[in-house]
């Protein structure tokens, strides 16, 4: 090779370099990119909406694809904060460590994932372990829980979704879900396909349940009243004090992660969701404030 | 007329009742399986015409290409939680593709890289494959490296670059477990005929590979790898193929990965010409070994990444001249999104043998999948 071939390519390098990298960083410094479950993605928007009308210079792009997708992202270092409406798994806190990621979670609302059905369905109430029979496929007529002679039909999510996962640990004991299952691309499907269908189950975020211009459930509707078993009292999900207090059996924190303790521009966007005006718009949004429980380990997070 | 009215009010209540029972509002739901494809496409042109590769007659008469370097089709299926199918066809440019034979027919012609299916049961984060499947020796590295559709990594690449059999390839047939005891320690284990995806089985031994892959801190791995296979002999004597390789992967500060990989092949039947009609090589015992330190930093990630590497080839223990060391350079530009990306990047090849002059050979590759 010759020293002129040589000089060429390493002034073609630093040509590009030089080019290409302000643009970039400056690009990147620009955008909060956030990433992961659909079940949190239209409260993050509308999260983030509100926040980047207080502060135009903060930027934020809001992405679903479900908690996996999210995951997936924020090991990659392809998003900044990630989404997920379950815990992390082992396997992807042991692939975070492989890969030098150090997720710190934050709570920021909390859902009491509803159970619902046809409201010509009669059907009020259902147990834990009824639900996780009749997802494993094992009742697949409502007369098998005390419901009308009518053939089942399951709405679920896809398996990269939090939800599908958290009904899974909590409620199917860790069993597969029936083939039968329609598996959805999200939560507004899976409310839809409820609303067209008098046999059907779905399971969907709090948030979805709710007619955002009555603040009561969706007209076709029926969210049920939910037991830890049949020795237990029922509660339902639009029940804060039940949710709240842990008597409501599926409710679950919605977390948001960053890598390692968030940076600035980070870290003032989580404080606002975290403060008045942010829980006051989960609120809103058919979603539950953190307690005191969630207040404490935020604290902890941001240092 | 009246047939028609028929027709029609028939077809509104064929829609009433569809839309009653539900059939015309239900989101169809989304299907397990997928289908993806995956092209790496170059143009490539000699900076030098003077050097060991681009200096002879046949590489100054095509001194520029475009070549398609791989395109895979996958299909995979997740049939449950635990089980999922995978059928890979793959062409690369043994194909025929870039035959310069003039032949009416070069076309190119896809073979079969991978058909398995692979269980993950929770125990220890299990995942056991079975079928023709990716081996172990070289997917973690290429994992770092990130950059396949530029180059193979050190091992993977070694065959070409040297010319040297050192027996690895990406897929075979057999079967493979691999898990995690604690985030601290992650292990496979694997066995395979032994002859790659390009082969039928030869003969009754079986290729054994196992790593263990130690984490002691967020982001830092240590990766060590062995393999060994029986080989055929004609005097009764036991002869192995031998590799141990360690890898050592630094992923801590956000953004910059940098990793090496060092690894040496033992084949016994190099010094035995008489038993091994193919071999070329003198009767002295020799090892073949190579070694390699990349980084690669995520300027804006999926957007713009550059990349460094330096690779040692060693392919004759007894003859240094032989050896010889390969820089890569470029840039990855996610052009148009994360699935079109353009990779400019330059090799450069420096000899030991001080007859032999250097190569620079350029390269624009386009890496698409859809």
């Amino acid at each position: 090779m010759t020293p002129k071939i040589m000089k060429w390519i390493a002034i073609a390098e630093l040509t590009l370099a030089v080019v290409f990298t302000p643009v970039l960083v400056a690009q990147s410094r620009k955008m909060i990119q956030i990433k992961g479950s659909d079940t949190m993605i239209n409260l993050v928007q509308i999260l983030a909406e509100e926040y980047m009308g207080k502060n135009p210079l903060t930027p934020i792009a809001v992405l679903g694809g479900g908690s996996g997708t999210g995951v997936t992202a924020m090991i990659n270092g392809t998003c900044d904060i990630c989404n997920t409406s379950r815990d992390w798994k082992q396997k992807e806190l042991d692939l975070a460590w492989e890969k030098g990621t150090r997720p710190r979670l934050f709570a920021i609302a909390v859902d009491g994932l509803s159970i619902v059905v046809h409201e010509r369905n009669p059907l009020t109430k259902l147990t834990m372990p009824q639900v996780g029979a009749i997802y494993r496929g094992e009742v697949k007529n409502w007369k098998g829980v005390g419901g009308p002679d009518l053939k089942i039909s399951l709405y679920g999510r896809q398996s990269n979704s939090g939800t599908y996962t958290f009904l899974q640990e909590q409620v199917l004991g860790n069993k597969p879900y029936s083939t039968d299952m329609k598996e959805m691309n999200g939560n507004a499907q899976i409310v839809e396909g409820v609303l067209a269908d008098t046999g059907a189950i779905g399971y969907v975020g709090v948030g979805y349940v709710l007619d955002k211009t009555t603040g009561k459930p969706m007209k076709g509707l029926r969210v049920l009243d939910i037991s830890r078993d049949d020795k237990s009292d029922a509660f339902s999900p639009l029940d804060k004090n039940a949710v709240d207090t842990g008597k409501y059996p599926i409710a679950r924190p919605l977390w948001m992660a960053t890598n390692g303790k968030p940076r600035p521009d980070l870290a003032a966007f989580l404080q606002w969701e975290l403060g008045p005006e942010g829980q006051k718009i989960v609120e809103r949004e058919g979603f539950y404030p953190i307690g005191a429980k969630y207040v404490e380990l935020n604290a902890k997070n941001f240092k | 007329m009246a047939r028609n009215k028929i027709l029609k009010a028939a077809l509104v209540l064929l829609v009433a009742a569809a839309a009653s029972t539900g059939l015309l509002a239900q989101t169809p739901p989304a299907p397990p399986q997928t289908f993806s494809t995956t092209i790496y496409f170059d143009y490539s042109f000699n900076l030098t015409n003077d050097g060991a590769i681009t200096g002879t007659d046949a590489a100054k008469a095509l001194n520029n290409k475009f070549n398609f370097r791989r395109a895979y089709f996958t299909y995979e299926n997740k049939i449950s939680d635990y089980l999922k199918f995978r059928f890979r066809l793959d062409a690369d440019n043994t194909g025929n593709l870039t035959s310069t034979s003039g032949s009416k027919d070069d076309k190119l012609r896809p073979f079969m890289k991978h058909l398995y299916l692979e269980w993950s049961p929770d125990w220890i984060q299990s995942k056991v494959n079975i079928g023709m499947i990716e081996t172990l020796s070289f997917k973690l590295v290429e994992d770092r490296w990130g950059l396949r559709s530029v180059a193979k990594t050190l091992v993977d690449g070694y065959k070409d670059i040297t010319g040297a059999d050192i027996r690895q390839s990406s897929a075979d047939i057999g079967v493979t477990w691999k898990g995690t005891l604690v985030k601290e320690l992650r292990f496979a284990l694997g066995v395979y005929n032994g002859e790659g995806y390009s082969h039928p089985e030869l003969n009754k031994f079986k290729k054994f590979e196992g790593y263990l892959q130690l984490v002691p801190l967020a982001g830092l791995s240590i990766f060590a790898y062995t393999d060994y296979e029986q080989q055929v002999t004609t005097d009764g004597t036991n002869k192995y193929a031998k590799t141990y390789k360690i890898d050592g992967y630094f992923d801590m500060i956000e953004n910059l990965n940098i990793s090496g990989e060092w690894f040496t092949f033992n084949n016994d039947k190099n010094y035995d010409v008489v038993t091994n009609p193919d071999a070329t090589q003198s009767q002295t015992h020799y090892n073949v070994s190579g070694w390699s330190v990349f980084a690669t930093y995520k300027i804006q990630p999926e957007k713009f990444v550059v990349f460094a590497r330096y690779d040692s080839y060693q392919p004759k223990s007894t003859v240094s001249s032989k050896d010889l060391s390969l820089i890569i350079l470029g840039f990855d530009w996610y052009a148009w999104g994360a699935n079109t990306r353009l990779q400019p990047n330059v090799w450069i090849y420096n000899y030991k043998d001080s007859s032999k002059k250097g190569d620079i050979v350029a390269n624009l590759t386009f890496f698409m999948s859809f």
